[in-house]
């Protein structure tokens, strides 16, 4: 669509990195607002009340203020890391955001291998993370890190054998070819083990409770990012709550059939279903405890791991057998 | 059943009863959800007090009177334990009963024991409801009763006078007419013995 709007591709991708950052940049800040009002009303509190209707600008508030503060830089950080680790957690996340179809003509890239590229560039941000915790050169953000590694290494593998089994379903890597395909039925049907696994793996990815350990405020001040502080941490803040947004929009890609629905122009259904995810993961947070780190770990190398491998042989195997 | 099967019915138990477990913890926090928040706003809505709420005392005012009852017995000022009551009264003139014409409380002081009002004679002391008293100076909390009853305590005076000096006027119309009946029948007999004569 784009393309046949400007014809020159540095035009396009200058477009379309303004429209993506602005997009998750208010993304971040409606999530934030939803969060804190969320959570409240989970513990039967009020949340912001006070700016804007219901608190709504409480969030552009907060913004401003981490604005105005001072950067500071620890005496004894690498300083190249400690710099660039903000930056190379949040890029991932506008070139990820680049890849869904929105609607049936809407979408910024269309690579007929999305789907790698979106787990590619998911994990690019931990080297950022870690980056981060080993820059800042304090016990507890190193801490932070290593876990924040581990625990996304161990999660990645189910997150993606589950993803694979859904690209056996559509015969395609292709994110607007796997939700054209489900067209007529969400893959969740066909896979709901996949589906819950993906789920659970979501969450450990995107660092939040029940699987927060890397930011376990009780533990770890708050993990990776304790030493950072103004606009870098809200850079960070903002990664984080983008990266909710990408692995809900992958769910809603893979599992939940995109833009299909019907009524209402595919866009919306789109927003729906990743802002559905979101809230159901905000739902998580402020229902379930923090795991301890080794049940993290051994649940996700002895359970999830498995569970996503016979999953993916099973749909392998059935698809083999019974499809024409 | 041999004992690696039963260890696999108590995994799986496990695992169901534990996903169980989660759907029961995110119910809960879904009831929580859509139930009214508990947050009281404070400046802009009041809590609502309890009925047994103490705080500083009060002077009652009366129905018929309008006014306290305060009599400058000076009971409750003996009886507090802090030292945080100070009264001055006087007998207003034309009247046989004293009045409080001072009533300073030191809440800073106040422990708000309640002796002050189990002794009071009149029953003229209670506890007032104010909870949220700020200032920055210690003798912002002496606090004087008496200012919400000055106007009615003029009038109630001034009744009170009246109705002194009416009663004062019926007792003396009563001895007069006692006087008279003294003499009256002394009279009526004067009479009748000019009758009989």
């Amino acid at each position: 669509m784009f393309n046949q709007l400007f014809g020159n591709i540095w035009l396009v991708t200058l477009a379309s990195g303004a429209v993506i950052m602005g997009f998750l940049t208010v993304n971040a800040l409606f999530l934030v607002w939803l969060e804190r009002k969320l959570s409240a009303r989970f513990q039967r509190r009020l949340g912001p009340t006070e700016v804007g209707f219901a608190g709504t600008l409480q969030t552009l508030a907060d913004a401003v203020k981490l604005l105005g503060k001072q950067l500071i830089t620890p005496r004894n950080a690498d300083k190249p890391l400690y710099h660039l680790a903000p930056v190379i957690v949040f890029m991932p996340v506008v070139v990820g955001v680049s890849l869904f179809p929105i609607d049936r003509q809407l979408m910024f890239v269309d690579l007929n291998v999305g789907l790698v590229l979106v787990f590619a560039f998911a994990g690019i941000g931990f080297i950022g993370i870690f980056m981060a915790g080993w820059g800042s050169n304090n016990k507890y953000a190193l801490l932070g890190a290593m876990r924040a590694v581990a625990q996304n290494i161990a999660y990645e593998i189910p997150l993606i054998l589950s993803a694979l089994s859904v690209t056996l379903l559509a015969r395609s890597m292709k994110l607007s070819a796997i939700v054209e395909a489900q067209s007529t039925l969400p893959y969740l049907l066909f896979q709901p083990l996949g589906a819950a696994i993906y789920l659970i793996g979501a969450v450990a990815e995107t660092n939040r409770a029940p699987f927060d350990i890397p930011e376990a405020e009780s533990e770890l001040v708050a993990g990776f990012h304790s030493e950072y502080s103004g606009m870098r941490f809200a850079v960070f803040f903002l990664a984080e709550y983008s990266n909710m947004a990408i692995v809900s929009m992958v769910a809603t890609t893979l599992f939940l059939g995109g833009y299909h629905g019907p009524w209402l122009p595919g866009y919306v259904w789109f927003f729906i279903k990743v802002y559905g995810l979101i809230s159901l993961m905000m739902w998580f947070r402020w229902t379930f405890p923090r795991l301890r780190f080794d049940q993290l770990m051994s649940f996700a190398w002895t359970v999830l791991v498995p569970l996503s491998l016979a999953n993916l042989m099973g749909t392998a195997v059935v698809l083999k057998v019974f499809r024409r | 059943m041999t004992a690696t099967t039963r260890a696999k019915t108590n995994y799986l138990v496990t695992v169901l009863g534990g996903l169980f477990s989660l759907l029961a913890g995110m119910l809960i926090t879904l009831r929580n959800l859509f139930r009214r928040p508990v947050t009281e706003q404070y400046p802009k809505s009041k809590p609502a007090l309890s009925k047994n709420f103490r705080s500083a005392i009060a002077l009652v005012r009366f129905e018929e009177t309008q006014t306290h009852d305060c009599v400058a017995c000076m009971q409750c000022v003996q009886i507090c334990p802090s030292f945080c009551i100070a009264i001055e009264g006087d007998k207003p003139e034309g009247l046989k009963r004293k009045r409080a014409t001072e009533f300073h409380v030191d809440y800073a002081l106040c422990s708000v024991c309640g002796l002050c009002i189990d002794v009071c004679p009149t029953n003229t002391l209670k506890y007032s409801r104010v909870y949220d008293q700020v200032a920055y100076r210690r003798d912002a909390f002496v606090y004087d009763l008496l200012t919400e009853f000055r106007d009615a305590e003029v009038a109630y005076l001034e009744k009170a006078r009246q109705e002194a000096a009416a009663k004062e006027a019926a007792k003396q119309a009563a001895a007069a007419a006692r006087a008279n009946k003294d003499t009256a029948p002394a009279a009526a007999n004067a009479s009748k013995e000019l009758e009989n004569d």
